[in-house]
């Protein structure tokens, strides 16, 4: 077999294109801070170029309070990463996995009801974190396993399924805890559910919020990240090593050619939905049961972000678990640098909100630049 | 130095025998030579063919003629004079017109819609269909080129499509007509009538290039024909001085045979059994196959001829399990005795001895985007010899695979890990019966294996059918191909509008009598 150069490899030229995403992004958004200098009366093209540099900083353009905010948002990049994972695992398997926000709902409600139902004094606190995160897990998985069985035997496009699970599991979280003894009386923020430290759940932090902390105000970072990163090393396992792995990828890739080998596809797309399903549970219920959290629970008119956000960091990190990791640390990354932004300059946080949009925006080009590079080698051939 | 002669002639002339000439067309491409000093005369009113293997190098010289690539080296001439073509608006400016192995017609619009499109006739900004119609009929009638003008696209077979890409380009005056490989998609009633619109066209003065590697038909139409081999260009023949047997040595480098060499069938015990299997078309609201009922045996091959689309493909579908059967019942020989597989999922089948070769290749074949040792275990990558305790053992793949390339002869560029989707289609073919041959089988269900190939991989395929024949195996054999079904086949089943209507012996038979079947014109009784 020849060796392809460096540059000719797939993962090279996938890389490549999301850096150029990452970087036209960033130069748009750039001139949009120009243009903003220069129709708007107090603000200097110096306040552009610093303003951009402070984006560009994230949590470091913050100065003494950068490990603080780097610890934070290490700890918010893990539900990114899980329903970043979560889509990207359906896009391989030819499906397209908008449902991301309706798991992570049902997640974040299951695992909140597992940890708050159960007394810590009845179950040592991580047995009961354990059952929490596997429960929120499994009712993620069952509200994924719907589009695809809808899919699967009927033919139904998941994607309508999927939206209709997402309004459907905004209510019904909201009516489980209305009214309900799990809502934050105490702190009159009737809008949040009691936080999970106060039945002694918590995620471990062997430290690392001290590590991570600004003075004495620790930041919220846990063990969380480590268990993302350890799940999306195991699923490019999954996917490039396994029988399991090459049957989605096949079903993916051209599901009558996979029918003609005798896999059983609609079992693979079921399958698919579920395990992308629990992926974006798994990621809710790190948030919740990290202790410090509060969750907003009438969430009957909105969907949380993170969960469309999925798609984004799956298209920019190629669909590729590892990928996945990195695009969503710099999503966030970005997203301090953006609250910077609003912090520390004239600028307000609607054009930091518009900077991150353009960089997202972007990056929904890097399939098409990888292919742009494919053709463009080919037409040298 | 033969040529740098006669472009001097050519210029002081300023014209000359040839309306089209390449001359010493070389395109390089990395890792391989396509045209490595291609010359290239067309005549003025002739039909030159240009013969060659699956990735001679014909379409990139048409490419190139057409404009869609630039050589780095050659000049080409139209009447003596160089021209330059950068792409396709240059050559139809010069008169060449291209019917393309795959046809680019826009399916929900009429015939007429477009062959106009893109020259339309206006007033006012309005299209004015009437002039453009009488013209587009009056060329129909001169031609011989019977079409209907109102009918949409996607409702008109194959053969009319073709006739209105004729038209495409008769009605942009093109005076030079490249097909590439037209036949490759017609039934022989379909391609008798192409042949001799071919000749209707070059007796009106038109210029024809016929690609092809159908030795047959180039016998039969040409003046004269250019043979390439592997980028290189061969020579040029006169028709009527050549054979059958010198165009194949020319185009593969060594003598060919035509007629498989097999001795007569030993039939074993049955191993395929097939009893009064309907197979319903859901969009035609009627059975697609009707009753078929038919027995394979171990050491004989089978064959169903038929016109396309007389429900060969469903019939498959349904025996395969592709699609669901309404009503019959599909008996296999497993372990020694026969067996119920009815209604046993696929992959019951392809593991208790069905191997199958599909007729299409890119939907059900292959997995376009997984790399060609990928494609090799596509039924396989289960077993114990491709995986342990759940992972997939990709050395023994890689092993297994390059043994199969070597066997079969696969080229590829960057041989085991080559993209399914980067290979010739002749190549991809050759992959996926080398996967299906190799594969353990007690019936080998070939739908059309040689679709594509050429003569060199046509005879060899032909040759393992025949040693898997020789093994014991059973084959059931669908094809169009005339000469394949006589060739191969220990017996001839021939099936009409989804039923069999006939069984012939290929030894007492002819092909006119098989036509006559094949066309619905004469059929056997039940008894039959």
């Amino acid at each position: 077999m020849e060796k392809k150069s460096f540059l000719e490899k797939e993962s090279t030229r996938q890389i490549i294109a999301s850096l150029l995403c990452i970087l036209g992004g960033i130069v748009v958004g750039f001139l949009v801070l120009v243009l903003l200098s220069v129709f708007t009366k107090n603000i200097s093209f110096g306040e552009a170029v610093r303003g951009i540099l402070i984006i560009l900083g994230g949590p470091f353009s913050s100065g003494k309070n950068a490990m603080f905010q780097l610890g934070n948002m290490i700890f918010n990049a893990t539900p990114l990463i899980f329903t970043g994972l979560s889509v990207a695992i359906a896009f391989k398997t030819g499906l397209f996995n908008i449902g991301a926000p309706g798991q992570y709902l049902m997640g974040a409600m299951t695992s909140l009801l597992v940890a708050l139902s159960i007394p810590s004094s009845v179950l040592p606190p991580v047995i009961i974190w354990i059952l929490a995160l596997l429960a929120g897990a499994l009712a993620g998985a069952v509200w994924g396993a719907i589009p695809g069985f809808f899919k699967a035997v009927l033919n139904v496009n998941e994607v309508i399924i999927c939206i209709m699970t997402n309004w459907i599991a905004a209510n019904v979280v909201s009516w489980v805890f209305n009214g309900s003894k799990f809502i934050n009386y105490a702190e009159t923020k009737i809008n949040f559910i009691v936080k999970t430290e106060t039945n002694n759940i918590a995620t471990a932090t062997l430290g690392l919020d001290r590590l991570f902390s600004g003075g004495s105000v620790k930041s919220y970072i846990d063990i969380s990240i480590f268990i993302g990163i350890l799940v999306a090393i195991g699923l490019n396992i999954m996917m490039n090593k396994t029988v399991f792995g090459y049957e989605l990828k096949a079903c993916g890739f051209n599901k009558n050619a996979s029918k003609y080998a005798g896999m059983n596809e609609r079992r693979n797309i079921i399958l698919a939905m579920a395990i992308a399903g629990a992926l974006a549970a798994a990621g809710a219920a790190l948030w919740c049961l990290n202790g410090h959290q509060d969750f907003k629970w009438d969430t009957y008119q909105t969907l949380p972000a993170d969960g469309f956000n999925g798609i984004v960091v799956a298209l920019l990190g190629a669909n590729n678990p590892i990928g996945v990791v990195f695009s969503s640390l710099f999503l966030k990354y970005i997203n301090v640098g953006g609250s910077n932004l609003a912090a520390n300059t004239s600028f307000n946080e609607y054009v930091s909100q518009l900077i991150i949009a353009m960089i997202v925006y972007f990056s929904g080009f890097a399939q098409y630049i990888t292919l742009m590079m494919r053709s463009r080698k080919k037409k040298e051939k | 130095m033969d040529n740098l002669e006669a472009k001097t002639v050519n210029e002081n002339t300023g014209n000359s025998e040839y309306i089209i000439e390449l001359r010493n067309i070389t395109k390089v491409f990395p890792g391989i030579i396509a045209n490595d000093h291609i010359n290239l005369q067309l005549r003025k009113g002739e039909i030159h063919a240009l013969l060659g293997e699956n990735g001679a190098g014909k379409s990139t010289l048409m490419s190139i003629l057409f404009g869609l690539y630039q050589p780095e080296e050659g000049e080409i001439l139209k009447n003596g004079k160089v021209v330059q073509i950068n792409d396709p608006n240059d050559a139809n400016a010069l008169g060449i017109g291209m019917v393309h192995q795959h046809f680019k017609l826009v399916e929900v619009f009429t015939v007429l819609e477009n062959i106009i499109l893109g020259v339309e006739t206006t007033k006012n900004g309005f299209l004015s269909l009437g002039e453009a119609k009488k013209k587009v009929m009056k060329l129909s009638e001169n031609y011989g080129l019977n079409i209907d003008p109102d009918a949409l696209v996607e409702n008109i077979t194959v053969g009319m499509q073709q006739r209105t890409e004729i038209l495409k380009m008769l009605y942009r005056d093109n005076e030079i007509l490249i097909f590439d490989e037209p036949t490759a998609v017609l039934t022989p009633q379909e391609i008798e009538e192409l042949m001799s619109i071919m000749k209707g066209l070059a007796a009106e003065g038109k210029s024809i290039l016929f690609i092809s590697h159908k030795l047959n038909e180039i016998m039969e139409v040409a003046d004269r024909c250019s043979v390439l081999r592997k980028g290189k260009y061969i020579g040029t023949v006169n028709i009527k001085d050549t054979t059958k047997e010198e165009l194949s040595n020319m185009m593969v480098g060594r003598d060919v045979k035509f007629v498989v060499d097999k001795e007569p069938a030993k039939p074993g015990e049955t191993v395929l059994s097939i009893h009064d299997m309907c197979v319903y078309d859901h969009i035609h609201k009627k059975d697609a196959v009707h009753n078929v009922s038919l027995d394979v045996r171990a050491g004989e091959i089978v064959c169903i001829a038929g016109i396309d689309g007389n429900g060969q493909s469903e019939f498959v579908f349904g025996l395969t399990g592709l699609e669901p059967i309404s009503s019959g019942k599909v008996e296999l020989l497993i372990d020694g005795k026969m067996e119920d597989i009815t209604h046993k999922s696929i992959r019951f089948k392809n593991t208790h001895g069905l191997s199958h070769i599909p007729e299409d290749r890119h939907k059900h074949g292959l997995v376009l985007d997984y790399s060609l040792e990928e494609n090799m275990v596509l039924q396989r990558y289960f077993e114990p010899e491709f995986q342990q305790n759940g992972f997939i053992k990709f050395n023994d793949i890689r092993t297994y695979s390059e043994k199969l390339i070597d066997e079969f002869d696969v080229r590829s560029g960057q041989g085991a890990i080559t993209r399914a989707r980067s290979m010739s289609g002749g190549n991809q073919q050759k992959a996926i019966i080398a996967r299906e041959i190799d594969r353990k089988h007690n019936i080998l269900i070939a739908v059309q294996p040689t679709r594509g190939l050429d003569v060199g991989a046509i005879e060899f395929i032909h040759k393992e059918i025949v040693a898997k024949r020789d093994e014991g195996r059973a084959v059931l054999l669908i094809s169009l191909e005339l000469d394949e079904v006589m060739n191969l086949s220990d017996r001839i089943l021939v099936m009409y509008e989804g039923e069999i209507v006939g069984e012939l012996d290929p030894k007492k038979t002819d092909i006119q009598e098989l036509g006559l079947y094949m066309a619905g014109a004469k059929r056997q009784g039940k008894e039959g």
